[in-house]
């Protein structure tokens, strides 16, 4: 058994996801910002592997992934540490990377290994496209991890519809154009999107990119599921306690629009 | 006419999801997937559409000097004391290299589809003043992007470019060569990506961009199929081409690859050393992986973290390489060797010597590895090799490596 069932198709309740990098600065403390997260009462984490070339990221986690970057944050050095951290003090985690790290590794061993250390629901991985992510996904599927995928923007409403038919885990909507750590405007098209594909899917619709403030997350959370804060945590990862505090916020704001008449 | 068929065999590949074999594909993030789907729609219309190519021939002609001559290089031909040795004289294109092909294609293109804005990576700056000329041309806003490593070596490229009016955004991050370079340029796009185009310099990249690429550089070989049969009555026995990312190249291959005579060479930059970080030799040290929207060789490490390369060429200096490469490389159809720092700054000055013609360093190795194989093959046969550019824009780098201070 795998443990991603608290994951799935879960649309109770209003959802924080922190990204956080492991190894940023070293495993010691992405333990503790683990355990923080899971006293703080988040959904999932995105636990970022560090990689050379992270086209889809800004200067924030670019320098987090230059911090993080060894050889002991490879990605099968990364489970085998989750695996070395009981399940009750670490939440649920979606492995977020891109997908060179996957092939070297190899996307059995990774689901193997997934299984083995428990607690992973499955991935993210930005450069790894609905078209070329088919055999992927059937694997991860059969293996009971979800392949997130990605819905942006720019994507027409047909590839929306076959990018939703094949979903699981949850539907990362990213909130603007570009790459992470962009600040981001609200805007009134976003929240009809998030809407549409609301309607659309009975998986969480969770947005991210750009969220900076829990006020802004507040706003967020009253129409989607959930939000993914990545940069803005990313920048306190240097210190646990403040990290925590911060992450807190969110998770008080999320808390607040769950029980809001809104829904 | 058994050629033809197979020539069109080449002509089909990629296949509709933009794969040659297992290589190629769309490793991109969700935000630039449609613009690749309108830009893959808007160059197969433009490509079949006869006005377009009436207007891109007359660009060739009137604005690059197209077509570029066949010469004979009798020098070096008796210096190699083997075979016949032509040199296709991509040097001669206005702007000094083999990239202006794509970015006139390019640049008609997204002109067409309404963009306002083009950005390009370079590695060596030929790419870069290409894109910046034919910005300045059509009247674009232009940014380029280019390691600060690479800025450095091929500063009179970064000067050209600013004064065809384009941005230069020199990038700091990892290895600060051309695959930093890219990635900035992936940036940019994703969040500029309604009223701006990327044109990628070379045969590389996701699904269209190789296919587009190769198809604007197929110029080359086109031509120098025609020449050569004027010149010598038949075709080549082989080809001899660079290989960065793969666009010099598969521009002189493409309308050979159905000629089973024809044999046909890239040459990659052995830098140093095989040791790993110190060459960019994908085919000898590399493995199947994925980078910057592309499944093909990549040089990495077990963990799949890319590594650094070197070569004294900033063009060849980049650690993966287009995927029809990849695929013709697992075929058996392209031979890869390589070619040292030392041995291509050699080539530099023989060619220059004996020819009156200076290469760039990036051509230098297919200079190199051609009178190496001009040797081999002997006399009575025929050797053709891409000179995809000239040298002046490192005539300041070797300078500064053999000890002279020319600024
Ligand atoms: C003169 C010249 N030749 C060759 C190359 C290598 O690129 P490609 O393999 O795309 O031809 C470059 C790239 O910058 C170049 O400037």
């Amino acid at each position: 058994m795998t443990s991603r069932s608290s994951q799935k198709q879960d649309r109770s309740g209003k959802k924080i996801i922190p990204y956080l990098m492991a190894g940023d600065p070293d495993l010691s403390v992405t333990r503790s910002l683990l355990l923080e997260a899971r006293k703080a009462g988040v959904w999932a984490v995105e636990l970022g592997i560090p990689f050379s070339d992270p086209t889809a990221d800004g200067p924030v986690i670019q320098k987090a992934a230059i911090r993080a970057l060894s050889d002991e944050t490879s990605l099968l050095n990364v489970l085998s540490f989750l695996g070395t951290i009981p399940l009750s003090e670490r939440p649920p985690v979606f492995i977020m990377t891109y997908f060179n790290l996957f092939l070297a590794m190899t996307i059995d061993k990774f689901i193997d290994e997934s299984i083995r250390v428990g607690g992973v629901a499955g991935a993210v991985i930005p450069d790894l496209s609905f078209e070329d992510a088919k055999e992927v996904r059937e694997s991860f599927k059969a293996a009971g991890l979800a392949l997130v995928p990605f819905i942006s923007p720019t994507t027409s409403l047909t590839r929306i519809k076959k990018i939703l038919a094949t979903a699981d885990g949850f539907i990362y909507f990213v909130s603007l154009l570009g790459t992470t750590g962009k600040a981001l405007t609200l805007s009134s098209t976003m929240e009809e999107s998030v809407r549409d594909l609301r309607a659309r899917t009975k998986l969480p619709v969770c947005v991210g990119f750009g969220i900076q403030t829990p006020e802004m997350a507040q706003k967020i959370l009253d129409f989607a599921d959930g939000v993914i804060v990545g940069s803005r945590l990313v920048q306190e990862e240097k210190d646990p306690v403040a990290w925590g505090n911060l992450l807190r916020q969110f998770c008080e704001v999320a808390s607040v629009a769950a029980s809001s008449p809104h829904q | 006419m058994k050629t033809r068929k197979k020539e069109s065999e080449a002509s089909r590949m990629p296949d509709h999801s933009g794969y040659f074999g297992d290589f190629g594909g769309r490793f991109v993030s969700e935000t630039l997937m449609e613009a690749l789907y309108e830009l893959e729609k808007a160059f197969k219309k433009a490509w079949s559409d006869r006005s377009f190519q009436k207007e891109y021939q007359e660009v060739l002609t009137e604005f690059v000097g197209r077509p570029s001559p066949l010469t004979l290089a009798e020098g070096l031909t008796d210096h190699a004391g083997g075979a016949r040795i032509y040199l296709k004289r991509e040097d001669l294109n206005h702007t000094g290299a083999h990239k202006i092909n794509n970015a006139v294609g390019q640049a008609l293109l997204a002109r067409r589809m309404g963009k306002k804005r083009l950005i390009a990576e370079t590695g060596a700056g030929q790419h870069g003043v290409a894109t910046a000329t034919v910005a300045a041309k059509y009247g674009f806003d232009c940014e380029i992007f280019m390691g600060s490593e690479d800025a450095r070596r091929q500063s009179l490229n970064v000067f050209r470019m600013n004064l065809l009016g384009a941005n230069v955004k020199e990038v700091d991050g990892g290895t600060r060569t051309l695959k930093d370079a890219i990635s900035e340029a992936l940036r940019d796009w994703a969040q500029s990506v309604l009223t701006t185009h990327y044109v990628l310099g070379t045969a590389f990249g996701p699904h269209p961009f190789p296919l587009m690429v190769r198809s604007f550089q197929s110029i080359i070989g086109r031509e120098a199929r025609q020449q050569i049969m004027k010149k010598e009555g038949r075709l080549p026995d082989a080809l001899v081409a660079c290989v960065g990312g793969g666009s010099n190249s598969l521009g002189l291959f493409h309308h050979f690859v159905g000629d089973e005579s024809v044999r046909m060479y890239g040459i990659e930059a052995g830098g140093r050393s095989l040791t790993a970080g110190e060459h960019a030799a994908r085919f000898q040290g590399g493995r199947i992986g994925v980078l910057q929207g592309s499944k093909t060789f990549v040089l990495q490490n077990a963990d799949g973290q890319i590594l650094r390369t070197h070569s004294v060429s900033a063009g060849l200096d980049y650690s993966a390489v287009g995927p029809e490469l990849a695929y013709y490389f697992e075929t058996g159809r392209v031979h890869f060797d390589m070619v040292g720092d030392d041995e291509a700054l050699e080539a530099f000055d023989t060619l220059s010597r004996l020819e009156g013609i200076i290469p760039a360093l990036e051509s230098s190795h297919a200079i190199a590895y051609g009178i190496r194989l001009a040797k081999e093959m002997g006399r009575g046969k025929i050797l053709i090799i891409n000179l995809s550019g000239r040298g002046d824009k490192d005539v300041l780098e070797v300078a500064r490596l053999r000890g002279g201070v020319l600024s």
